[in-house]
This record gives structure tokens, sequence and C-alpha cells, in this order.
């Protein structure tokens, strides 16, 4: 079944502290699937909670992409996603506040969406933090508690998009 | 409220949401009131092909599907008849993941109708998600050899960036360090088992030299053709990861020391 977490919980999946792998840059490089390129990476944090970042990336449309993080809840036969960082390629609707707006936008799970037995992240604010998924990228990892390895990188990113 | 205005009210939501917004030449997004389950409303695109008009989702459908569902989910089983009934029930084109309406005799009305028709058909598999059981098989094993590989000597996902440049044929886990490197795949189904079939028949026609592991995550479950095609060109095989875990350690290090 489908886990649920209240709004205190999921601020604190998104604080804690997730440490990315040495080589998280490769495991990132987009690969080609049926009109769009993805990637996907698992990290484990020490307490042993899972999390999945998905990114995906339209190769007719620059502007439309997503950036994602799920947790993987021990208990639970699906993944529930926290964040996604979404390109302006289509309007969203938030049905509870009777919003419409056509940007680029932060998904955020919520516990009062939830509720109305939806999608848990179907709120969405719009935001002007980023304009590609390389941006939208660099959010996610600044804002859901990643933390980079200990050993040198190149610099943020390089070479994930083509 | 009288009926009439009831019907004024119908009209005016429906049409106050429906609107082009020119993006180019010959080019104009299409907004809709219709959405996904999260909020985010289909995309839809018009644009002039040669001499005709088409409505285009240029991708972005099942590019929103795979934000819950595995790619090739999409292409098997309900889920591949569902999406396979609406493109034919409301003649949409999937051109290699991207869907196309083209408009007939100037019907621009009937033709957004029956593309959003068919946009929300599709979407509905998700619904088939509801109770999917999330397999940890893939995170078990990439567990598995980060315990067990230190991170020097490992690549997870690997492919030859020269001979490969689209990553065509991927290694799960390359152990390096070692005169033959180990290709370590983790095998999860039939389709895995014949696409690792296959890149092992290639790196072999590349005459690249390694070793090769496979740790299925049921091996009892894979077809028997299948599995005999790959036990061909599979040099060491476990049937499961969990039964097998402490040989699987062992027959790595001994790879690694050897």
């Amino acid at each position: 079944m489908a886990a649920r977490f209240t709004d205190a919980e999921i601020a604190e999946l998104l604080a804690e502290p997730k440490p990315l792998p040495y080589d998280y840059q490769g495991r990132l490089q987009l690969r080609q699937r049926s009109g769009h390129e993805r990637a996907e990476l698992d990290v484990r944090t020490p307490s042993g909670n899972r999390f999945r970042i998905l990114l995906r990336q339209n190769m007719r449309n620059a502007l439309d992409f997503s950036a994602i993080i799920a947790h993987a809840p021990p208990n639970s036969s699906l993944f529930f996603r926290l964040r996604r960082y979404n390109g302006r390629s289509h309007e969203h609707t938030n049905r509870l506040e009777g919003t419409t707006f056509y940007d680029f936008h932060i998904h955020l799970a919520t516990e009062r969406y939830q509720a109305l037995g939806g999608k848990e992240e179907s709120f969405a604010e719009p935001s002007n933090r980023f304009a590609d998924l390389r941006g939208a990228l660099n959010c996610l990892l600044d804002d859901c508690g990643f933390r980079l390895p200990d050993t040198p990188q190149l610099s943020l990113l390089e070479g994930l998009t083509p | 409220m009288t009926p009439e205005a009831v019907e004024r009210d119908f009209r005016e939501k429906v049409c106050d949401q429906l609107r082009l917004a020119s993006e180019g030449l010959d080019r104009y997004r299409v907004f809709t009131p219709f959405q996904f389950e999260d909020g985010d409303h289909l995309a839809i695109v018009f644009k002039r092909e040669g001499s005709s008009w088409v409505l285009s989702d240029e991708g972005h459908t099942y590019m929103h599907l795979t934000y819950e569902l595995d790619e090739r989910d999409l292409h098997k089983g309900t889920r591949e008849k569902i999406i396979t009934n609406a493109l034919s029930v409301f003649a949409v084109e999937d051109r290699e993941g991207e869907l196309v309406l083209r408009i007939e005799d100037e019907r621009y009305g009937d033709a957004l109708y029956n593309f959003v028709q068919a946009l929300l058909k599709i979407t509905d598999v998700t619904y088939l998600s509801r109770e999917r059981v999330r397999s940890t098989f893939l995170e078990d094993f990439r567990a598995l050899m980060e315990e067990t590989v230190p991170e020097s000597r490992r690549a997870f996902d690997w492919y030859h960036r020269e001979r490969d440049p689209d990553a065509k044929y991927g290694v799960d886990c390359r152990i390096n360090s070692m005169a033959r490197p180990l290709f370590v795949f983790a095998v999860q189904n039939d389709d895995k088992a014949r696409d690792t079939t296959i890149t092992l028949h290639q790196f072999e026609k590349w005459g690249l030299a390694f070793r090769s592991v496979a740790v299925f995550e049921d091996q009892e479950s894979i077809n028997r053709r299948v599995l005999a095609r790959f036990s061909d060109v599979g040099e060491k095989l476990f049937s499961s990861l969990g039964a097998n875990r402490d040989r699987i350690v062992q027959y790595v290090q001994d790879s690694m020391n050897g």
C-alpha cells in the first residue's frame, strides 16, 4: 500500500542528510529512452532510509524536464515523491487553492493533498530559481539535504546534459 | 439556477480555459483544463507539418508516466493494451514516444476532443500501479556491491565510452583493477536476461577482455529458452541474491584478489 506522511515527517525526510556517492555525476548521466532522456540514482542514508533522484528531459522541448526526489518507505510498495522540479511546458492547477499558472514550478508533497486521495505531490508553486534541468537538479540537491562526497569533484553536474 | 444558466456556466468554464498561445512560426501551445492526477495539465502543441496541421504532446505524456512507472511496463500487459486501444480508437500516432494526431478536413475541434480523450485514457494506466509491489532487488544488489567492492574499484551503470557512446550495452557494476575486469549483472526478468545476453555477445564481438557474473532476482521465473541462451554466454550465474549472498561476496572477493 502507498505510504502516507505528515507534513512534519515530510520535512524530516527532506532535511535528513543524504550522502552522495563519489561517482554521482556519472550515475546521473542522461540516457535516451523513447523520446526523452533519463537518469536515476539511489541514495541510502546512514539511518537506512532510501531515496531516489529521478531526472527526465524531453528531447523535443528543452523546457520540458523534471528533477524528482522520491523516498522508498520500508513498508510500502510504492515510492513517495517528496519534491518535483518541473520545467515550463504545461499549466498546473492546485485543486484545493484553485490557482492555475504556467511557469517553472516545484511540486511539494503535502499532508492535505494526500488526504484528498490524490498524488502526494499535487501541490505546486511557481519558481524562478531554475530554467533548465541542470538548475533544477542544483535546487533539488540544495533543498533536500544532499551532501557532496569528500573526494574532489569537477564542477557540479558537469557533463550532465548533452 | 436555471438550466440555461447552468449551461452558460458550463460553456464559460470550458471555453475560458481553452486558449492558444503562439510559440513561434506555425506553432502554438494549447491550454486546456484537462489534467493529470497531480494537477499538471496535459501538454498539447498545435503545429504545422508540411501542408497539414497536427496536435502533438511532444513526448510529454509518456515522460510524465515514467515519474512513477517503469518505461518497460508501458509496453507490456494490460498497460500496453490500454495504450494501444486508446491510440487506435482516437487515431493517434505514436512516433517514438511523441503522440500525434493529424487534423483532417479542418475539423480542429473534433481533433482536439479526440486527442484529449486519447491522452486521458493513456494516463489511466497509472491507476494500475496502485498495488504494484516495488521490488528492492536492484537496490539490494547495489548495496551488496557497495559493501563488497571498494569505491575505487567499482563503477555502476558502466558502458564502453569509445565503442558505445550511446550507452546501449551497459554493465550494472564493473569491477576493475585486475587483469580482466569483472562485469556483474543484476537480472530481474526475461527482458533483462535477453538484454544481457546481447550485451555479452557484443562485448565478445568487440574483443573485450572480461569475466562476467549474473545475479538473478529469481532464476526460476526466467523463461527456459531465454535462460538457455543466456547460459551460453554468461560465465557464472547465481540463481538469487538473498540465498546466495555469502557465495556472491566470496566469488567477487576471490575474483578481485585473483
